[in-house]
């Protein structure tokens, strides 16, 4: 989606910071905290995988 | 591509409720620079404790005490033990965790007490992930904040003097107080040093601090040239704080809740000829305008733009 291609790749933060025990993932932006923590070392190929990883448990959610 | 990170440097970016926070993973030493917003606290908690894996965290620094810098302060010292360093100009009033005069009154915002065990004056060098860095003035958003600065690797971890686009409010300016000449000051201090990348309170690190600086220019001369820009701008950055904090709100309740914030309300005075009612239908106006609220009912809700 538009994320994937912006350079840079922006971040998925929005300010509702809560990880989830139950998914292991933050209840705001859907990541992992490893994905997290490796956000701000990472370059824009590991971002867009992330983002790939958000939609996908995005979708997952929806059929909850 | 962004300029890499030393090894001993983590940042997490935290989006505009809570501050970006600066880990650092030393030989002999951790520490973290600014400790996000009260409500993130655990969050924050949680992505230093994973970062750190066994190692416990030895320090706290802050560039400068608004609430969305030192609110995870508490919580990592009751976790961890760790020493606090604060601006030295700030040490009076935490000591008796003065909150009138400390920013937190005045915005309506939240943030645990804490307690302090060193101080950082403009001058000051730190050791801080094995790399040296010196601590610089950096009034103008407010007048107490720090950069710090490492020269050899030629990192400057802002905090809310510069950002990529833009900087924070000029706060001391609502009051009637200098800030704009501080501001512009601290930039130049910043187009002074060899930066290669650069580290914002908020938003991504990034590598053309010149391009940022230009930007950062321009925007003060409109804000400066005249102030109730200034103040029109606080007022929605205010109000969207408050959404990113309660996530919503009841839109006939805003200007109730503007006129108990005590600068929303110095603002209104000094700037607008509009009641807190009418001030309180501007700002939302104007944040459901560009995306970053939008209306549900009866309800004001946050929104990303």
């Amino acid at each position: 989606m538009n994320e994937q291609l912006q350079t840079p790749v922006p971040s998925p933060c929005i300010s509702l910071c809560e990880m989830t025990p139950e998914t292991g993932l933050c209840r705001g932006c859907l990541r992992t905290i490893d994905e997290i923590v490796n956000w701000g070392s990472a370059g824009d190929a590991y971002k867009r995988q992330v983002w790939a990883e958000i939609r996908r448990r995005e979708a997952q959610l929806e059929f909850r | 591509m962004a300029p890499a990170l030393p090894a001993s440097m983590r940042v997490f970016e935290r989006g505009w409720l809570s501050s970006n926070n600066i880990l650092f993973i030393g030989a002999g030493e951790t520490a973290l620079v600014d400790s996000g917003y009260l409500t993130h606290a655990p969050q924050t908690l949680a992505l230093v404790r994973h970062a750190l894996g066994a190692r416990r965290l030895d320090r706290v620094l802050n560039t400068h005490l608004h609430s969305d810098h030192c609110g995870g302060n508490a919580a990592l010292q009751a976790e961890y033990g760790c020493s606090i360093a604060i601006p030295a100009a700030e040490a009076g009033k935490v000591r008796s965790w003065d909150e009138d005069a400390l920013s937190y009154r005045a915005t309506g915002q939240q943030c645990a007490r804490f307690g302090f065990d060193a101080t950082i004056a403009a001058g000051d060098e730190l050791l801080l992930g094995d790399l040296r860095w010196q601590a610089l003035a950096a009034p103008g958003h407010d007048p107490h904040a720090l950069l710090l600065f490492c020269a050899a690797e030629g990192i400057l971890i802002s905090g809310d003097a510069l950002w990529q686009n833009g900087f924070g409010v000029i706060f001391p300016e609502l009051a009637g107080e200098p800030g704009f000449d501080e501001a512009a000051a601290t930039l130049d201090l910043i187009a002074g040093l060899d930066v290669r990348l650069v580290i914002p309170g908020h938003g991504a690190p990034f590598a053309d601090a010149p391009a940022a600086l230009a930007r950062a220019r321009s925007r003060l001369a409109y804000l400066a040239a005249d102030p109730r820009r200034n103040a029109e701008n606080a007022v929605k950055v205010m109000l969207k704080f408050l959404l990113l904090e309660r996530r919503q709100l009841i839109a006939q309740e805003v200007g109730a809740l503007f006129a108990a914030i005590p600068l929303v309300e110095l603002a209104r005075q000094r700037y607008f000829d509009l009641s807190a009612a009418e001030l309180a239908q501007w700002a939302m106006q104007a944040l459901v305008r560009v995306g970053a609220a939008r209306h549900e009912g009866l309800l004001l809700v946050d929104a990303d733009g």
